[in-house]
């Protein structure tokens, strides 16, 4: 009855001991221009699109960012069942339409340039609205328990 | 769909907490089943049919709507 595709209940916590410094690698790449300097590559490539180093901190936060929220989002609850497994399957249903809402949205009020910041939060945000309502909708079960 | 667990819990005289250990689900489960929120798989309604010696059908029936 219960689904197999989930990882067991302690990868939430490890999901979040990656996704929280990898989020502040990729907050400190985006927005302050920082690199791990172990992480450059020379590459032989070197033309008007490349200076011939290809620094690897975004492949790696990403990666980080991704993998973190993965495990957050598919770990088993401590008290795995089927109305769990309802609610799980119900929030990503929810996730996956708002997000796509929410991309048609911006993609008629966001151009050019600015629309790659749109596309690179839309890889994120799906994972982020699930993980969100999912555990809202737990919560709201656990509050109205009467006995 | 409508139930009587609550009446059956009562008459057998224990808790959801109890309930939900004794078939291996977790109590939202049976406050949601309790108050109508959500539906059990057949398995979980055999097992709790099992658990106060009674039929399926005596504990769970259906409502014009379904």
């Amino acid at each position: 009855m219960i689904s197999k595709l989930l990882f067991p209940s302690r990868f939430k916590l490890i999901g979040l001991i990656i996704f929280i410094p990898a989020l502040i690698l990729g907050i400190a790449y985006r927005f302050f221009d920082f690199g791990v300097s172990f992480l450059s590559v020379h590459t032989n490539g070197k033309n008007i699109f490349s200076n011939g180093i290809q620094n690897f901190t975004d492949e790696v936060a990403l990666t980080g960012i991704i993998t973190g929220l993965l495990m957050i989002a598919f770990a088993r609850e401590k008290q795995e069942d089927e109305f769990i497994n309802k609610i799980r399957l119900e929030s990503l249903q929810w996730a996956v339409l708002i997000n796509y809402v929410l991309l048609i949205i911006a993609t008629w009020l966001v151009y050019d340039a600015s629309y790659i910041d749109v596309m690179m939060y839309n890889m994120l945000t799906v994972l982020i609205f699930f993980i969100i309502r999912f555990h809202i909708m737990l919560a709201k079960n656990k509050s109205t328990i009467n006995d | 769909m409508k139930n009587t667990i609550r009446v059956e819990r009562a008459i057998h005289n224990i808790t959801q907490q109890n309930l939900a250990e004794k078939i291996g689900v977790s109590r939202q489960t049976i406050n949601a089943i309790e108050s109508n929120k959500y539906v059990p798989s057949t398995v979980l309604a055999l097992k709790m049919a099992k658990l106060f010696h009674k039929k399926v059908d005596d504990i769970f029936m259906l409502e014009e709507n379904d």
